[in-house]
């Protein structure tokens, strides 16, 4: 269906939101990410994301406390909204759907 | 904790740029995020890696997601609302003030078609021999003429025979040359057609070098290989071959030309495309010169001096050095082929060559024997002025109608900007109501060209084309010139309002008027000056063309009839039949009539003691017979006119040794003449003794000046003999019956001579023609001026509206105190009369310094005097208190209480 459509890092930046829960601001959501996948994430890939998807209505944001190692800036803090549960939700149904349909014969083949 | 102080910090550029491109309201927090990461770095790691990490972070957020948004794209939808309300608001008050708008419509339309026009016949003008390929190397050969003492007496814009070949061979910077021959109008046989006097132009080998010809059929290398080639122009093939020429395969096949009873069979080697209007020769024929030098044989078709005859044009290196090369041209040449005239001077004193630029020819080019008539470059800067103070004055009209009847809208202006109109705003709502004006323009001015194009075609003798549709770029430029006109027309109002000041706006008080002498007052005075300038102009040409029209050329110009009579044999006999009729009292002879030129002229040297010295000056001569000073009612001063036997004959014959016998000969001179030989007394050159030409004769009489030539020239010395060799019969006939006698004289025409068909025409015709350029221009200026004057009339009356509207109150105020009308008349004319006298000041110097110019022209010209100095004041004065008058008196009859309940 169209309007659960995510990219891959998407679903990587919605899932990693939903992990991190109260404290998904930016930095903690890239450390996130660059931790558990050991992968690089650029600041300007994760912003596009975060706000790709808030447009989408899948995250909602607020601003959260100043801190001084922040130069005085507030952290903005993201959070999955119900329509991001159910875009999540419909993602992994369909993989799972996607995963019971392979019969078991095609992993032989591909293994060659 | 860390020591907050002695933290690094993140490079400052980056941030300012970040800054500055992302969005407002993601600045916070990306930069925060960033600027938590760049510290845990920069401690994780070194400073220097985080910088660079820093840099490159934002580097990349450099992107369309992040960016703020421009601003035109923001606020397109808001812009597009306003305009549609602009455009709503524009129509509703072009509604509402119907007069106000016609007059700008109508003066808008009519002043840009007029300047269309002018600036089309304008770009015809100046588009001339353009096309030709490599054009800057055409020169034509013109050959000056100079007099004893040194002066330029003719310069003619034909060579001799022998120019072309010698000069191409003589001087390498000369690359080809080519010269043009009308041969004698042969007629035209083609299978059973024959078409009379065509125009067969003889040109030489390097024609196609020099002009590019377009070859439709056939091609330039081979067209003249053969002596008996004919190449014809596009309409000639047609004229002879019919509109399907091009399936006849008409290449290759025969006609004949014929010329009396000689005839020689040709055959068509080419067809070119029609030559362009926009060039200073047409040709229909062209045929190779070497037939005519077969014909001529080598001695006639070689000369060096005189017989101007040969229309020369030569193409001259691109990397030469003009003036040099007419100079050595001019040191050699004529030394080298003619050495010294027969009174012994060198010849180089009374030759010189001028190669003239073939662009130069149609603008600036009025020599002796022109191939066709030229235009003027007077005439293109009269023209160009007369134009743009035509668009100006539509302009400035534009204006000042336009901020009177804005100032009815302070109000609205002041609602506007209590709303919250920025200035710009109303600076552009303005501006899309002036344009709205000029889009509505746009296709009644295009109407107006169209319908007047034929007539200054026709009256112009030109073929300018106008479509709109196909002509794309052109159409583009007349938007672009309204859209321009608009712009300029509506600035002013438009900056006008938009300053106005908010309070004073919404009280309705109208403080554009407060000031005196405002902007607009200056525009007033400008539309009267160039009123003014106008009128003054149009009076100057005017009385020159009276004075012309009036002058008296000092002979008898009405009833006479000028017939060509080269056909004709018997003349004596035709002479005396002509002269049966009771309605036609005289007739004569004669080479040429007056308002011809006096081009046949021959050396003359007057006897002191026994020694002939050579006159100093150019004695030209005509052929007459005895009737010829009766015919055209010239009076003599002296001594008497020729009689029967005083006939000149065998002047050009030779004695056995070749010498020329000299005929003892009778001259009448005029009175110019008589002066120039030296007597002041002209009766004391009777029975003088001279020599001209070659024969010697004794002078019987004088004869009153006249202006044989047009009286652009100041009347030459002249010289009349008698002598055979006619080519033009004058009668005078009377004035009753006209048609009787025309039929008349056709009728003994047609008993002596079959097969031409008789040409005659009048002389006050021919004369009238002699100025026929000036007629032209006068009126065509006077067209236009008188556009440009209604224009600014229309201007003004609206003026003089507007500000009795403006003085409406105090016109009541005064009434109610007690003023009469003539005072209240007066307040208002006062301010107007100062603005037409500081016109006048300005006007009056430049038009008069410019029309004095433009009489110069004229050898003999009218004086300006007080009452075309005067004459524009008085009719601009005239005109504005009608429209004053009429308005006060409008505003008086009014009872005050009407003006001053209002608010």
């Amino acid at each position: 269906m169209k309007e659960y459509q995510l990219g891959e890092f998407e679903e990587i930046v919605l899932l990693t939101v939903a992990i991190l829960y109260e404290d998904a601001y930016g930095v903690s959501i890239k450390q996130e990410i660059e931790t558990r996948l050991k992968r690089n994430v650029s600041v300007s890939a994760l912003q596009t994301a975060l706000r790709r998807l808030e447009k989408k209505g899948y995250l909602k944001s607020s601003f959260g406390e100043a801190t001084a190692i922040r130069g005085g800036k507030r952290k903005r803090f993201f959070k999955v909204t119900k329509a991001g549960k159910s875009a999540l939700d419909y993602t992994k149904d369909v993989r799972v759907q996607l995963w019971s349909a392979i019969p078991n014969v095609t992993f032989e083949y591909a293994g060659l | 904790m860390q020591d907050y102080k002695n933290r690094p910090s993140p490079p400052p550029w980056s941030t300012r740029f970040l800054a500055w491109f992302i969005k407002e309201d993601y600045y916070e927090d990306i930069q925060g995020d960033l600027e938590e990461e760049f510290q845990l770095k920069a401690e994780g790691s070194t400073l220097l890696r985080a910088r660079y990490w820093y840099r490159w972070q934002i580097m990349r957020l450099f992107r369309p997601a992040m960016m703020k948004r421009l601003k035109p794209q923001d606020s397109i939808e808001k812009e597009t609302t306003m305009f549609k309300n602009y455009l709503k608001i524009g129509f509703r008050n072009l509604w509402k003030y119907k007069s106000s708008t016609a007059i700008n419509i109508v003066g808008l339309s009519t002043g840009l078609a007029a300047f269309v026009l002018i600036s089309l016949f304008l770009k015809d003008e100046i588009s001339y021999d353009k096309h030709f390929e490599n054009v800057e190397e055409i020169h034509r050969v013109t050959v000056k003429n100079y007099t004893v003492d040194g002066d330029v007496s003719r310069q003619w814009a034909f060579a001799s025979a022998g120019h072309a070949k010698r000069l191409k061979e003589d001087y390498s910077d000369i690359t080809h040359a080519v010269r043009f021959y009308p041969w004698a109008f042969p007629d035209i046989v083609v299978e059973d057609k024959t078409l009379r006097g065509e125009a067969v132009i003889f040109a030489g080998d390097d024609v196609f070098d020099v002009f590019s010809f377009k070859f439709i059929e056939g091609n330039a290398e081979t067209a003249f290989d053969d002596l008996y080639s004919l190449v014809l122009t596009e309409a000639t093939a047609i004229k002879l071959y019919g509109n399907d020429w091009r399936n006849q395969n008409i290449l290759g096949s025969q006609l004949k030309l014929e010329r009396g009873n000689q005839e020689a069979p040709f055959k068509v080697t080419g067809v070119m495309e029609d030559m362009p209007d926009q060039q200073h020769f047409h040709f229909d024929y062209l045929a190779p010169i070497r037939f005519i030098e077969m014909l001529f044989g080598e001695d006639a078709s070689n000369n060096v001096g005189g017989n101007y005859n040969w229309l020369t044009y030569v193409r001259i290196s691109g990397n030469a050095n003009i003036p040099e090369l007419t100079k050595s041209v001019n040191d050699e040449f004529w030394d080298k082929y003619i050495g010294t005239t027969r009174s012994g001077a060198p010849a180089s004193n009374f030759y010189d060559f001028e190669f003239q630029p073939i662009l130069d020819i149609h603008l600036t080019s009025n020599l002796e024997g022109e191939y066709e008539n030229n235009g003027s470059i007077q005439q293109v800067y009269i023209f160009g002025i007369v134009g743009i103070l035509l668009l100006l004055v539509a302009c400035v009209n534009y204006m000042n109608i336009a901020t009177s009847h804005y100032s009815r809208r302070m109000k609205e202006v002041g609602v506007r900007k209590v709303i919250g109109a920025f200035k710009t705003s109303l600076v552009k709502q303005f501006l899309t109501e002036s344009t709205l004006i000029t889009v509505i323009s746009l296709p009644i001015c295009v109407l107006l060209i169209l319908w007047a194009l034929p007539y200054l075609n026709n009256f112009m003798e030109k073929s300018i084309a106008f479509n709109p549709f196909t002509q794309l770029g052109l159409l583009g430029s007349l938007l672009l010139l309204l859209l321009g006109v608009g712009l300029i027309a509506g600035l002013y109002p438009a900056l006008f309002l938009s300053k106005v000041n908010l309070v004073q706006a919404l009280k309705g008080e109208q403080s554009m008027n407060s000031g005196k002498w405002n902007f607009r007052s200056w525009l007033v005075a400008f539309q009267y000056t160039v009123t003014i300038a106008l009128i003054f102009s149009i009076a100057v040409i005017e009385s020159q063309m009276q004075f012309i029209r009036n002058s008296n050329p000092g002979y008898n110009r009405e009833q006479v009839l000028n017939v060509n009579i080269r056909p004709i044999a018997n003349l004596e006999t035709f002479k005396n039949e002509l002269l049966s009729s009771p309605n036609i009292e005289k007739a004569s002879y004669s080479s040429r009539i007056p308002t011809g030129r006096l081009a046949d002229s021959m050396g003359s040297n007057y006897f002191m003691g026994d020694s002939a010295v050579a006159s100093g000056f150019r004695l030209p001569y005509i052929r007459v017979d005895k009737d010829f000073l009766d015919t055209y009612e010239i009076e003599l001063v002296a001594g008497e006119n020729f009689r029967e036997g005083m006939q000149v004959e065998n002047m050009f014959d030779r004695d056995s040794s070749g010498n020329f016998i000299t005929a003892s000969a009778n001259y009448i001179i005029n009175e110019t003449a008589a002066k120039s030989f030296g007597y002041e007394n002209p009766a004391d050159i009777l029975g003088t003794v001279i020599t001209y030409g070659p024969s010697e004769g004794r002078i019987i009489g004088i004869m009153k000046d006249f202006h044989f030539e047009s009286l652009h020239s100041t009347i030459a010395p002249m010289l009349l003999m008698y002598r055979e060799n006619y080519r033009r019969l004058s009668l005078k006939i009377s004035g009753n019956n006209l048609q009787n006698t025309l039929d008349f004289i056709e009728r003994t025409w047609g008993d002596f001579e079959k097969e031409i068909p008789i040409n005659y025409t009048f002389l006050d015709e021919s004369f009238n023609d002699q100025y026929r350029q000036e007629e032209r221009l006068s009126s065509m200026i006077k067209v236009f001026a008188v556009i440009a004057i209604i224009i600014g009339c229309l201007g003004l009356i609206g003026m003089v509206g507007f500000i009795i509207e403006t003085k409406l109150k105090e016109i009541g105020i005064r009434k109610v105190l007690g003023a009469s009308t003539q005072s209240i008349w007066l307040m208002v004319s006062n301010r107007f009369l100062i603005l037409v006298g500081i016109a006048f000041i300005v006007a009056l110097p430049i038009s008069y310094y410019l029309m004095d110019g433009w009489l110069d022209e004229f050898v003999y010209r009218t004086r300006i005097g007080a009452f075309i100095i005067f004459l524009p004041v008085v009719l601009s004065v005239a005109l504005t208190l009608i429209a004053i008058s009429y308005q006060t008196i409008k505003a008086t009859l009014v009872n005050p209480v009407e003006c001053l309940k209002d608010e």
